[in-house]
């Protein structure tokens, strides 16, 4: 360890960053990242473009039209087409969904017979498919129950208390920001500590190092310390795009966040650093470390997916990547508030430790310093 | 035309030689289309659930033995609500459910009970479908006599098999991404390593390097679109093909030089590696986010469903969804050829003539 010369390439590497206008994707690419995603995941679909055909033409059928119509979740038309032409609609993607009300609709639901209504909805985006179908299963409920007030309905009724914990208002908002949090603070430090090494390998300066007598731990300390400390200033300026443009409430201990987050931000570094051992080129270094990082970031996070209806493989896999526990910590401290008082939030933040000891030894261990 | 055919070799090889890359860019094109598809599935499977049981009778149990594979595992029996939410907190559980003291005794007598159900709403999607889905069990259970019922035909993909539909988004993303990285990194690989003013004392017509150079990668984007479809999106999901092969392959064509338009535009921009890579960033995540594929159009501000006119993306997306599993005829998918073709033009001319300043 010696001081001075740690000092001096570290001052090197903060002018670089600076020069090299890396600074900007260091604060820049993490906020757009975040903002987009905020703004751009919304799991809630609206203006759901229907088609009601009508071929019954009676109070009641118009009764369940206008029952959409005045829903914001769709954006109704009425038409008078054949099914055919109907469809031909949906494959132009025209339309995402077509119901159509079979003719003698009211004659048949005042005599009490069963009525059938066709509903077709464009299944070529799955989720939003399975989105769409119950919000119109939920509408036609609706209209089911206002339509036979005034008869006896038969039956018994249990109703579904519903509560969403965590999230009461079930925004969208406060289940994506975290997870985002999670993915950009694992892809962003990633990329910078993989190119800063490998740019020296690329364009040969590495020699520098490979011939001077500084040692390589003093290397990668001064190497490592300007992204981690740039970094650190990201934790601070997502927790506020979160708090005050996305309004996600912040219920746990920011020590926590905060503390957590550094350690996660070294892991995501000594990622990076692990990528810069194997490759020689920025190219593949960036690609690499995309893959590495984006991929895993989304499935196992628990935002696409919750890790408990996960199974075999998959479930191994997402506890074999640090996202899964960063994000049960984030969703801790954003949305519940119980810290460390949960054993299984300190069991997750000392995974974390564990993770960045064990992943920077490793990158020191195989990072040579001497030619191939 | 020898000038053109010996720049383009020379690209394809170095390619190759650069085993790293070749490595790269199979790994987009296979495995990771199909760990994608494989790994998201967005569709509630094995949802955990759980119950705490203080009516001790008959209907609770009827109830959760309609809870089965492959949307519910096995409900879980808790001894208290306050068990229950902590096992929601810690992830053990996606859905608790809770049968108070009454609920028996309600049901029989009035006919009118209620249900507690407690959602993990970190996970809203899941929560929301699977909470229908529990509507659904309601309803069978309670044979409940509504005036009408609904034959529900979710067209092209009946089951909602997310599979086949992630594993094809993740390839549209990765010919969007390599697409515009590999023509970039070409340009400013020579300006990287110094051999640019040698590229510029080549006695071959400036247009026709630009051109040989650009074409190799595109022919390297659609060799690995091939691979991807035979290997990934035919072989391994057995993704239905519904309209016609060769309408994706020029739709594909031509939205790689819409992006090898980009490309060329963020070569002639940035001086090194790593400044593509910033700029492709910057410039192609608002073009990703206006394209549909996070939000539908529709949803979207008014004033962005107009901005989103001029995401290429948008259209090779729902061109190509289109010819997947719509199946739309080949005469309806004018809009969608017009939209890459049109802007295919406007920014491979935009690029050519940036990058062309530089020559």
């Amino acid at each position: 360890m010696n001081a001075g010369v740690i000092k001096a390439f570290m001052l090197k590497e903060f002018k670089e960053l600076l020069r090299s206008g890396l600074i900007i994707m260091v604060y820049l690419m993490p906020s757009m990242i975040l903002i987009l995603f905020g703004y751009g995941m919304r799991m809630e679909v609206s203006g759901v473009r229907t088609l009601i055909i009508d071929n019954d033409k009676s109070e009641l059928s118009r009764r369940l039209a206008s029952k959409f119509s005045h829903s914001k979740y769709f954006d109704t038309e009425v038409g008078n087409l054949t099914e055919k032409e109907a469809l031909r609609e949906i494959k132009r993607a025209k339309k995402d969904t077509v119901l159509i009300i079979p003719p003698s609709f009211q004659k048949r639901i005042l005599k009490g017979e069963k009525v059938q209504i066709g509903v077709f909805i464009d299944g070529s985006f799955p989720i939003r498919a399975m989105t769409i179908q119950s919000y119109i299963e939920g509408t036609l409920l609706s209209a089911a129950e206002e339509f036979s007030k005034g008869y006896e309905i038969k039956g018994k009724i249990v109703k579904i208390n519903q509560r969403a914990l965590f999230n009461q208002a079930m925004r969208d908002e406060n289940a994506i920001i975290p997870g985002v949090i999670g993915i950009v603070l694992l892809v962003a430090p990633a990329i910078i500590s993989a190119l800063l090494i490998v740019r020296e390998k690329e364009r040969g300066s590495i020699f520098n190092f490979y011939s001077s007598p500084i040692k390589k731990t003093d290397f990668l300390i001064a190497k490592l310390t300007p992204p981690f400390l740039l970094h650190s200033l990201n934790i601070f300026i997502l927790f506020l795009w979160a708090s005050y443009l996305f309004k996600v409430p912040f219920r746990g201990s920011f020590l926590l966040y905060w503390f957590s987050s550094e350690i996660y931000i070294l892991i995501s570094l000594s990622i990076g650093l692990l990528v810069s051992v194997v490759t020689e080129r920025q190219i593949v270094a960036v690609v690499l470390v995309i893959i590495l990082t984006i991929i895993p970031g989304f499935l196992y996070s628990g935002m696409l997916m919750p890790i408990s209806s996960m199974k075999g493989e998959s479930y191994i896999q997402a506890h074999l990547f640090p996202v899964m526990y960063y994000n049960h910590i984030l969703y801790d401290v954003f949305l519940i508030g119980e810290g460390t008082a949960s054993f299984k939030t300190s069991l997750y933040l000392a995974i974390l430790v564990l993770y960045a000891a064990v992943f920077l030894s490793a990158g020191v261990f195989l990072l040579k310093k001497e030619l191939k | 035309m020898r000038a053109f055919y010996t720049v383009f070799s020379k690209e394809i090889l170095s390619f190759l030689r650069s085993w790293g890359l070749v490595a790269v860019v199979l790994y987009s094109f296979t495995l990771d289309v199909y760990m994608a598809g494989e790994g998201i599935r967005i569709k509630p499977q094995n949802v955990k659930v759980g119950y705490t049981d203080e009516s001790g009778g008959v209907v609770a149990k009827k109830i959760l033995s309609r809870f089965h594979k492959p949307e519910f595992e096995k409900p879980i029996f808790f001894k208290s609500q306050k068990e229950l939410k902590e096992a929601i907190f810690e992830k053990r559980i996606l859905i608790g459910l809770v049968f108070d003291a009454e609920f028996e005794k309600n049901f029989l007598k009035n006919g009118k009970a209620e249900i507690g159900v407690l959602l993990d709403s970190t996970a809203a999607t899941q929560s929301y479908i699977s909470l229908s889905y529990l509507q659904n069990i309601l309803f069978d259970f309670l044979e409940t006599k509504a005036p009408f019922e609904t034959a529900v035909h979710k067209l092209f993909n009946q089951n909602s098999d997310s599979s086949m539909f992630i594993s094809f988004t993740e390839l549209l993303s990765v010919i969007t991404l390599l697409s515009v990285i590999l023509t970039a990194v070409v340009f400013v690989k020579e300006k990287e390593e110094g051999t640019w003013e040698i590229m510029l004392l080549t006695p071959a017509n400036s247009k026709i390097v630009i051109l040989a150079k650009v074409l190799s990668q595109v022919a390297v984007i659609m060799v690995g679109i091939t691979i991807s479809l035979g290997f990934v999106i035919f072989e391994a999901f057995d993704t239905p093909l519904n309209g016609s092969f060769w309408a994706f392959m020029i739709l594909s064509l031509l939205y790689s030089f819409t992006s090898a338009g980009i490309g060329l535009f963020i070569a002639a921009l940035s001086e090194s590696v790593v400044q593509v890579a910033q700029l492709s960033i910057v410039i192609m995540m608002p073009l990703i986010f206006l394209s549909g594929a996070w939000t539908p159009i529709y949803s979207m501000h008014p004033f962005l469903q107009k901005l989103s006119l001029i995401s290429p993306l948008r259209y090779y997306i729902e061109g190509s969804e289109s010819i997947f599993f719509r199946g739309t005829e080949f005469v309806d998918l004018w809009p969608y050829f017009l939209g890459v073709g049109a802007l295919s033009l406007l920014f491979f001319a935009a690029g050519y003539k940036k990058i062309g300043e530089l020559f």
